[in-house]
């Protein structure tokens, strides 16, 4: 008995109560309150959605419907879509740690649930914090270009997406009502039964987290050392700020001074996959290099690299634009896919396949739909800013459209099929 | 013990809805197995809040009380702030720290020192927070 109620102390010393709004014992941080959680809650609400969003096109993309084919222009939409994706994601770490320090009193209430709407709502808080944490870690994980796992991470971030912004659906019905008044300064809900009511006209729209909780000595509004309310969330702001600033100049070219901390040069002119890792060194270099172009033609054709350079060149400038939020636009020099398909006699509005001498690779081969197929500056190119191809761009030819994520802009193209 | 609010409609509606769309995610992930590895996976879902609780948390948590005892009075504010930046700074950059990248052999990632590059970002940090907290502090006494 003695037993029972020494550890019923502990557990009430280092839990939190499930019942009261961040009631905490042991965790008297003056700034864990519910103003600061709701603006935080709602920063990352937004940049997570904005991340899925994003994600979402860049998805279509790469896993096309035929139903909704993805237009070809605007030219740099990927660029801007990808470019955000990343730096939203980037600048949701800072609030993301945040927002998990605020909270996780929470996580550790006691006990964890008295009914099934407790346990629906803590499944989702487990979903949120385990899919936010493993969003944000594989993100910028990847961009470094660090694979410390064996799953493919387009599709364990890609269904893992879906399991977050669900877990940010989840709680909005429990979430909302607190965070309403707390985000906007409405006047405070009636009070919980059992809870001391809150005093009217103390400090107009503010409902101090001590009014709603008085096992908390402090809050965000009182006198104390270190950050208040606002200073922490300017803290969080300048965090993300900075690792924007520091970052986003590897997509936004008046920024590039700024990126130091991020993971590619524009000015490198950067590659994802190089020749070599790609194990095309030999083939690619091959006399016996031919392209061929087939499918649902009337005439299958087949081209040396010389008869493909005798044939009428256009220039057009475009972005490339990787997953990993890297992006730069160049000149690129080449002969129009239109043309060729043309000369082989497919029918008019055709899409293709585009295939690389690359074997053993997910991006060996793109879809390539009508509009950008048609469109006058999707090129089969041989030359990059008035150069040949290097190796590691696809010499002796690839692939570059406008508004195509870099994955899709196949290099070292061998093949096109008209289907 | 205190009595709880009743669960309303927008309370199951936006669970019935998020669920729906967890549920997806997992279906998903276990349906393409052989891309997503779903066992792997798991682990570092949960890995990850593991590392977060049991490491991460407990280590602000500690470094909070060394700073609520070691600081005092209007420093504390900024010095605060100057850690919270840096810590995030530190995570974000710490993959690129490492140079996981450069076994892919790719000649154009990773191109900069990252650590000669950090050091400067977090020194900039330190000098903007010690700068703001002292305009904040001559405004505060030309105030009074």
């Amino acid at each position: 008995m003695v037993r029972s109620s020494r550890l019923t102390t502990v557990i009430g010393t280092y839990t939190t109560d499930p019942d009261l709004p961040l009631r905490q014992h042991a965790y008297q941080s003056p700034l864990r309150d519910e103003r600061l959680a709701a603006w935080l809650g709602a920063s990352l609400g937004v940049l997570f959605t904005t991340c899925f969003v994003t994600g979402l096109f860049s998805h279509l993309h790469q896993h096309p419907l035929s139903w909704l084919p993805v237009p070809a222009r605007p030219a740099g939409l990927f660029r801007f879509t990808q470019g955000l994706h990343v730096a939203s994601g980037i600048a949701s770490l800072p609030v993301l740690v945040a927002k998990l320090w605020v909270v996780w009193p929470r996580f550790v209430s006691f006990p964890p649930g008295r009914r099934v709407a407790d346990a629906v709502e803590r499944l989702g808080i487990l979903a949120l914090v385990t899919g936010g944490i493993f969003m944000v870690f594989s993100g910028v994980a990847n961009i470094a270009q660090w694979y410390p796992w064996r799953f493919s991470f387009t599709a364990a971030h890609y269904w893992t997406a879906w399991i977050t912004i669900g877990a940010l659906v989840a709680p909005v019905g429990a979430k909302g009502p607190i965070a309403r008044p707390a985000l906007f300064g409405a006047a405070p809900a009636a009070p919980v039964r059992g809870t001391p009511p809150v005093p009217r006209g103390r400090r107009k729209n503010r409902p101090a987290l001590a009014d709603a909780d008085p096992a908390l000595s402090t809050s965000a509004e009182g006198r104390h050392d270190g950050l208040d309310r606002r200073g922490f969330l300017l803290t969080v702001a300048a965090a993300s700020g900075l690792l924007t600033l520091t970052t986003v100049g590897q997509t936004l070219p008046g920024f590039r001074r700024l990126a130091l901390l991020a993971p590619r040069d524009p000015a490198d002119r950067p590659v994802n996959r190089s020749a070599r890792n790609a194990g095309v060194i030999d083939a690619a270099a091959s006399p016996g290099y031919r392209l061929r172009v087939e499918g649902r033609v009337a005439t299958p054709l087949t081209f040396t690299l010389d008869q493909l350079q005798s044939l009428p060149a256009h220039t057009a400038e475009l972005p490339i634009a990787c997953v990993e939020g890297w992006s730069y636009s160049a000149r690129w020099t080449g002969v129009r896919l239109r043309d060729l398909l043309q000369m082989a006699g497919a029918p008019p509005g055709s899409a293709v396949h585009v295939e690389s001498l690359e074997e053993h690779s997910p991006y060996r081969l793109s879809f390539v739909n009508h509009f950008q197929a048609g469109d006058a500056d999707t090129l089969l190119a041989t030359h990059l800013d008035g150069a040949v191809l290097s190796a590691d761009h696809g010499y002796p030819l690839r692939l570059i459209g406008p508004g195509r994520p870099g994955v899709n802009q196949t290099k070292w193209v061998t093949r096109v099929v008209v289907v | 013990m205190s009595a709880v609010p009743r669960r309303g409609p927008l309370f199951w509606g936006s669970a019935a809805a998020g669920w729906a769309l967890i549920g997806w995610g997992l279906r998903g992930a276990l349906h393409h197995r052989i891309d997503t590895r779903p066992g792997q996976l798991a682990r570092f879902l949960l890995g990850g809040a593991l590392a977060h609780d049991l490491l991460l948390a407990p280590l602000v948590l500690l470094a909070g009380v060394a700073l609520s005892r070691a600081v005092r009075g209007r420093w504390r504010a900024p010095v605060q702030a100057a850690l919270f930046i840096s810590g995030t700074l530190a995570l974000f950059t710490y993959p690129e720290l490492r140079g996981y990248g450069h076994g892919l052999r790719n000649p154009t990632s990773l191109p900069h020192d990252y650590a000669a590059n950090l050091g400067l970002v977090v020194a900039a940090v330190v000098l903007g927070t010690a700068v703001t907290a002292l305009v904040r502090g001559l405004l505060s006494a030309s105030r009074r």
